[in-house]
């Protein structure tokens, strides 16, 4: 059963590879660009070693786009994007996306607490995050894979979400964030960070 | 004792319930009933940095004979709503982006140009005796004599404010259009799928931009994202799309008609859909009967969105006064269809015929996720009588032109 689940998501990052190609973004360009102005936050191959700084190896191509648009366009603000996405052509955002999303996650660099293991599942389906990001949590399209995302940059980004100062394109997190409480948001953020890619 | 008795039961009654208290869903999935507890369709977003035309299937295209497709424009980032200004400018607009943008055509060369920044929502844009009036989530500006000043457009001057002082998510973005009486024409959506409207949510109004005067022109409306007159009987027409999670084949998106010299109609939301369902939940309040009908059902889920009659001179007789609607979706759906752009035809009395298939080839799998490469947002007849369509999947213009015979 795990193998299959291996199999699949080993068939699915292939798949993503080829489709990216496919359309013709250019990845080896994304890498160039990205060791230049990335990697020094974003770690090596999109693998954050910060857990305020989130990883991007493995994430929707789609997702990392659209946040560097909105980085652009003044969307959604933040002291150190703001400035590093204000000079990037849609073009370059692409090959950025692109490579980031060929790039395979490595393994958790999170160690959940036992108990939020044991209560997180609940959590994401009582507060509808396996809704849009998946049954594994794994994003899709422009929403992004929070299975193995750092714990701090999660739990920040939901903390915004509940203040209803963090950027949201549709309304649909900052709504969902009303409801968590701050022990909520401790758990889910514990819980999703250790989760391994499936 | 019998105090105690109360507080007891009232205590195994209440912690359960409060810890059994759903979260509220995101606003798209409101109204899904618990046997759909484990679908999987979702709404689609665009690609917000465009994808490049070249590598894309545009050959794949598909109108009829004589017609011709091609990339008028890309890299116009989230290509929604069009308007034509009287020297040739193209306006473009933004859902979630938060720009206007001009395309200018010098040398035959296209320019795109960043015109508005900064805007709340800005999808519905109007043009009319050399303004730009937009339509932003909650109010409506004028950009005067905007065709001499596209490298300066200056601050709009606020024809309307205030239109949704609740911020709720939903329906909250507008389309715009100029009336023949010199009104602007736009939506102002429910606040979600299926929910009791307040007092003017799930309309279309109109605002006179001289004087400010509000008024309702339809009521009972769940979003239109699309409207024109008729040219010949000045009648509004607009698109609308009905409620979600009522499975594959109902409610129908509709196409409605409103004469502006009778009284205020109310197409039935939240109550009643497509003029003959009632809504299971809200239906029980009100009868479909009490309700203005739509003019024509469009098909489930397709999410029509802008419209626009046919009187150019390049396309064949059979297509004059014909309405072109362009088709967003659909995605409520589990075998998706749409993804296009239709015709229907309006006789002289203004009945409408069923939907035709125009522009097609953008739905390239009707059961994968996603399904489509391109979703066509509006179109535009231009003054040589072609047609454009947005796409904001894509942030790619298309030209549609006829060189058959006639």
């Amino acid at each position: 059963m795990i193998l299959a689940a291996r199999n699949a998501a080993a068939l699915a990052a292939a798949f993503l590879f080829v489709a990216a190609a496919a359309l013709g973004a250019d990845i080896e360009a994304g890498r160039k660009k990205a060791e230049t102005i990335c990697a020094a936050c974003h770690g090596a191959e999109g693998e954050s070693t910060n857990p305020a700084v989130p990883s991007l190896s493995g994430q929707p191509a789609q997702f990392i786009a659209t946040q560097l648009f909105m980085f652009r366009e003044g969307n959604r603000k933040d002291e150190q994007m703001t400035p590093m996405a204000k000079p990037l052509s849609n073009a370059e955002m692409n090959n950025l996306a692109a490579y980031f999303a060929a790039q395979k996650p490595g393994p958790p660099r999170h160690q959940s607490k036992p108990e939020n293991v044991a209560a997180g599942p609940a959590l994401a389906k009582k507060f509808n995050c396996s809704q849009c990001h998946g049954p594994q949590l794994m994003g899709q399209q422009h929403i992004p894979r929070l299975a193995g995302q750092r714990y701090e940059y999660v739990r920040t980004q939901l903390l915004g979400f509940k203040a209803q100062k963090r950027f949201d394109m549709d309304g649909n997190m900052t709504a969902a964030a009303q409801l968590l409480s701050p022990e909520d948001i401790e758990i889910l953020a514990d819980y999703v960070a250790g989760l391994g890619a499936q | 004792m019998k105090s105690v008795v109360a507080v007891a039961i009232s205590a195994a009654f209440a912690v359960p319930a409060l810890a059994q208290t759903p979260a509220a869903p995101p606003s798209w999935q409101q109204g899904k009933p618990a046997a759909e507890a484990n679908s999987t369709l979702h709404p689609f977003a665009p690609h917000m940095t465009g994808r490049d035309a070249k590598e894309l299937p545009i050959s794949t295209l598909k109108v009829p004979a004589g017609f011709k497709v091609e990339v008028w424009a890309d890299g116009v980032p989230e290509a929604r709503s069009l308007a034509l200004g009287d020297k040739g400018t193209v306006f473009v607009s933004n859902r979630n982006g938060k720009n206007v943008y001009a395309v200018v055509t010098k040398d035959g060369k296209r320019e795109v140009k960043t015109l508005l920044t900064g805007l709340d929502a800005p999808n519905g844009i109007a043009f009319s005796k050399g303004t730009l009036f937009v339509a932003e989530r909650g109010r409506i500006t004028r950009y005067d004599g905007i065709e001499d000043k596209l490298d300066s457009p200056g601050e709009g001057k606020v024809v309307i404010d205030n239109l949704d002082p609740n911020r709720a998510a939903g329906h909250f973005w507008k389309y715009l259009v100029m009336g023949p009486d010199g009104k602007l024409y736009f939506n102002i959506g429910a606040p979600g799928n299926i929910v009791l409207p307040s007092y003017m949510e799930a309309s279309v109004m109109r605002v006179d931009p001289n004087k400010g005067t509000l008024e309702t022109v339809a009521l009972g409306v769940r979003n239109s994202v699309g409207m024109d007159f008729n040219p010949k009987t000045k009648d509004l027409w607009f698109t609308n799309h009905g409620r979600d999670w009522l499975g594959d084949d109902k409610p129908n998106d509709t196409l409605h008609r409103v004469s502006l010299k009778g009284p205020v109609p109310n197409f039935g939301y939240p109550f009643c859909h497509q003029g003959d369902i009632a809504d299971p939940e809200f239906g029980k309040h009100r009868s479909c009967a009490e309700f203005a009908k739509p003019a024509q059902k469009l098909g489930t889920h397709i999410a029509p969105l802008g419209m626009k009659f046919y009187h150019g001179k390049m396309f064949p007789a059979e297509y004059q006064n014909n309405i072109f609607i362009a088709m967003h979706g659909s995605w409520n759906r589990s075998t998706k269809q749409g993804y296009n752009v239709m015709r229907v035809k309006v006789d002289e009395k203004g009945n409408a015929s069923k939907p035709m298939p125009f522009l097609t080839g953008f739905l390239q799998d009707e059961k994968a996720d996603p399904p489509m490469w391109g979703r066509p947002v509006d179109v535009l007849v231009m003054k040589d009588g072609s047609m454009l369509v947005s796409d904001d999947y894509n942030g790619i213009i298309y030209r549609i032109s006829y060189s058959g015979k006639k």
